[in-house]
């Protein structure tokens, strides 16, 4: 009954209790958040198997005739609300061991984002969206800076200058909205849309975009990611890349849909503008020599893809592009959470580093090299499936620049990807010592590798999650009515 | 160059929001209306502000404290753990002494505006920054050894946990009377009599635990950012 | 109100133009602060009704024709306190990053790293 609101309550009241309970007993803090991570994710699978059935509409406070705040669980929303699930609950197990700097405040700041990003995810509102943002925005610089090393500081400033700077964006383009509708619920903002002034509906979507593009690395204000990633905790770079950024994009994609539907002006503009990022990405990824700031870029280019998807405004692009969106943040939380393995063992983070590292650990390694030939796009693994979605759908609409670009960027990613598999797999200069790696580092690793194949080999799985998602997005009126309760 | 650029930059984007604003059209803004001439009856709370941020709101405001929560906790791991001098200027004692009167009545007004935030000017926010601010003039005149030792450090984290958490629970009293969380004005609650101290269900409760929440967080950030190594 | 949409527009605009060309974390830090006073001023600017009064009622209500809009004045509420939250957070990142490098300028940061 009341388990869609526990989604975003459940990791807030856990984060909030959590210094509380460490004044009793240091012990019960790890505790306490395994029984809170492990009940957050059973009680998101029993939302979204719901949702699917049919969308779930959720008043807080009671106040129906949209006065209050509504969370909407939509097939979208399920499907944000499911990835958050999986690999938050992944990186959460993990960092019992990989953490061991400033523990209670990591868990703390973990639950925070883990329950603003949920509340992005699901919320029906669109100053609440913007509340939630901006918990999400914090809780990143801080997980950023908590190293506590010169290039985490750096990192976290950069960070914090971009984010500001797009939060103060977002907020001036929801107060315009705001004063031209009357409203801040997204059924009645976007049915009285329509009819303010030109000018005013342009300027918001640019402030929207600059706003959220600065969040999710559209190409010219990529600049901040490498520098964060580097500092940053790999933990924290699995979430960021897997949700955080993730969920900027579905804000984005969220708002433009109900807002200004996908008129093929704002459509032309998101294929080419995905295009040119995905290409300038991955140009930048294969000049990198630090595996971190390779990853950033590949992560950057990813968001192209979606973008490119998205833009095409068709029913095969959303699907394409939201498949790719649950994808990439399995692919990439693999590819971070062995990239933090690799440096917990011998400290490796340069690609040079990992020399030798294919035959001291293989099982690591293998996992490792799976998830990167699935963010490739080779057969059999699920990001050629994506991949191959979205140049068929780009293919159907006639943009024939745009479908021939994709497999060009997948060479590209091909040459980088080559070069840290090689490096894995050739002999070191000489005798490497690896720590004893402990179970809880390498079991969600494994799992969210093995996830990339099996979703390769049976891609139905998800299909059923994600064939709803256009009903919504597309077609705007119905996700008017299923909030108005019509 | 990069001045020149910058420039161009701010004037096409100042250019563009004064254009916008000027051509800013308005909207019927049924919500408001709903709000002010329902808000008071349906929430008892003659301060509509308060009614918006506390009751139709609240998860914003939710969502509000644990802004503060989550800079408060980054702040204090952030800054060094010893406790150093603060550039010390001495204050002679008449500062001592007036800081030291001016206290208990600091004290009241914080109170005041935190107890009657739903029908006078006011709310957790404004009076819990008062109650912030004692500890804060403790810290100035005083020096931050005395100030943390009058209030220590782990009672305002505990302080500050325990005002998030009430936050949270008095949003599941909803749940418990058969509604959705936060519910107040359409749960079962008597919302009593507008305009009395003790009306409007639980928004008086929860703005005393958001100001709790902000004197504790806000001393905290302040105490951390003074010390120096 | 065109005066005040005016000085919003300049206000943001100078805000901007502090980040992108000073060298001083200080000084972006209130850049920023100057961008976000110019939103808050844009929520009241919204918000007035001429001849509006204040949206706190009396106890017999209703006693008003005329009551500003109280919705943009709960969001600005909501917008000061994330934007002092950050700011607080900004300054704490600028003192982790003087003790380590003893300069606020970032060239010299720059420079020193190498």
């Amino acid at each position: 009954m009341d388990t869609p609101v526990l989604l975003v309550v459940l990791p807030l009241l856990t984060a909030f209790s959590l210094g509380i309970i460490k004044t009793f007993s240091k012990k019960l803090v790890k505790a306490v958040t395994v029984i809170s991570a492990t009940v957050h994710l059973a009680l998101i699978i029993s939302v979204v198997r719901e949702a699917m059935q049919s969308p779930i509409v959720y008043h807080l406070g009671d106040w129906d005739n949209l006065l209050g705040i509504s969370l909407v669980i939509d097939s979208f929303s399920a499907m944000m609300a499911l990835l958050v699930g999986v690999l938050s609950y992944g990186v959460i197990i993990y960092s019992l061991v990989y953490v061991d700097f400033h523990e209670l405040k990591y868990y703390v700041l973990s639950f925070l984002l883990i329950a603003g990003v949920m509340g992005m995810s699901l919320t029906g509102d669109l100053f609440n969206l913007y509340v939630f943002f901006e918990i999400v925005s914090i809780t990143s610089y801080a997980l950023v800076a908590i190293k506590e090393e010169e290039a985490s500081f750096e990192g976290a400033f950069k960070y914090l200058v971009m984010g500001m700077l797009s939060g103060t964006f977002v907020l001036l383009a929801i107060i315009l909205t705001y004063q031209v509708t009357g409203a801040l619920n997204f059924a009645q903002v976007a049915a009285n849309f329509g009819d303010a002034p030109m000018l005013v509906r342009q300027t918001i979507f640019v402030f929207f975009l600059i706003g959220f593009g600065t969040k999710f690395c559209l190409v010219p204000l990529h600049a901040w990611l490498p520098d964060v990633y580097c500092g940053a905790p790999a933990s924290f770079n699995a979430l960021s890349s897997g949700i955080v950024i993730k969920a900027s994009l579905y804000a984005f994609i969220r708002i433009v849909f109900l807002l200004f539907g996908m008129t093929a002006g704002i459509g032309q503009i998101l294929i080419y503008w995905g295009v040119i990022t995905f290409l300038v990405a991955h140009t930048l990824a294969y000049q990198q020599e630090s595996l971190k700031r390779l990853l950033g870029y590949s992560s950057i280019a990813q968001i192209g893809y979606i973008l490119l998807a998205i833009g095409l405004g068709t029913e095969s692009g959303i699907i394409a592009g939201s498949y790719h969106i649950f994808n990439d943040g399995l692919m990439k939380a693999t590819l971070f959470l062995g990239v933090g393995i690799f440096s917990y063992a011998v400290g490796a983070s340069k690609i040079d580093d990992l020399r030798g590292l294919g035959f001291s650990m293989p099982k690591i390694s293998f996992a490792f090299v799976i998830a990167t030939l699935a963010i490739i796009g080779l057969p059999p693994f699920n990001g050629f499936i994506s991949k191959w979605l979205i140049l068929q759908a780009a293919w159907e609409t006639e943009y024939i620049v745009a479908a021939f670009f994709i497999p060009v960027g997948s060479l590209l990613s091909l040459a980088y990807y080559l070069k840290v598999i090689k490096a894995l797999y050739s002999r070191p200069e000489r005798e490497i010592e690896v720590k004893p790696i402990d179970w809880k580092l390498r079991v969600p690793t494994y799992v969210l590798s093995a996830a990339c194949l099996v979703m390769g080999i049976i891609p139905g799985l998800s299909l059923a999650l994600i064939e709803n998602i256009p009903k919504f997005l597309l077609d705007s009126s119905n996700y008017i009515n299923l909030l108005l309760g019509r | 160059m990069r001045k020149f650029a910058s420039l161009i930059i701010v004037v096409l984007l100042s250019g563009l929001l004064l254009m916008t604003f000027l051509s800013l059209s308005t909207a019927d803004y049924d919500l408001s209306e709903h709000y002010i001439n329902h808000g008071a009856e349906e929430t008892k709370a003659l301060n509509l502000v308060t009614a918006i941020l506390f009751d139709y709101r609240a998860f914003d405001t939710l969502g509000e404290a644990t802004v503060v929560f989550a800079v408060a906790s980054t702040i204090a791991f952030l800054v060094p753990k010893r406790t150093a001098s603060m550039i010390s200027a001495r204050f002679s004692i008449i500062m001592q002494q007036t800081t030291s009167l001016l206290i208990p009545f600091l004290f009241m007004i914080g109170a005041y505006i935190i107890a009657y935030g739903h029908i006078s000017p006011g709310g957790g926010f404004a009076g819990g920054v008062i109650l912030a601010v004692i500890t804060i003039l403790i810290t100035v005149t005083f020096g931050i050894r005395y100030s943390d030792r009058q209030v220590r450090p782990e009672i305002k984290s505990f302080m500050e946990s325990f005002g998030a958490m009430g936050f949270v629970l008095l949003g599941f009293i909803g749940i418990v009377l058969g509604g959705n969380f936060l519910a107040n004005a359409n749960s079962t609650l008597d919302l009593g009599v507008k305009g009395e101290l003790i009306s409007s269900g639980i928004i008086p409760h929860i703005n005393l635990m958001t100001g709790l929440k902000v004197a504790a967080g806000l001393s905290i950030m302040f105490n951390s950012l003074i010390k120096e190594e | 109100m065109e005066q005040t949409f005016l000085a919003i527009a300049v206000l943001f605009g100078l805000g901007l133009y502090i980040i992108l060309t000073h060298q001083n974390l200080i000084k972006i830090a209130m850049g920023i602060g100057v961008m976000e006073s110019a939103i808050i001023l844009l929520f009241i600017i919204l918000s007035y009704r001429p001849g509006g009064t204040a949206p706190i009622l009396d106890a017999d209500a209703q006693a008003y024709d005329l009551i500003v809009d109280p919705i943009p004045q709960a969001l600005s509420l909501t917008a000061i306190v994330i934007g002092a939250g950050t700011t607080a957070l900004m300054l704490a990142l600028i003192i982790k990053i003087y003790n380590r490098y003893n300069t606020l300028y970032i060239d010299e940061i720059k420079k020193l790293k190498g």
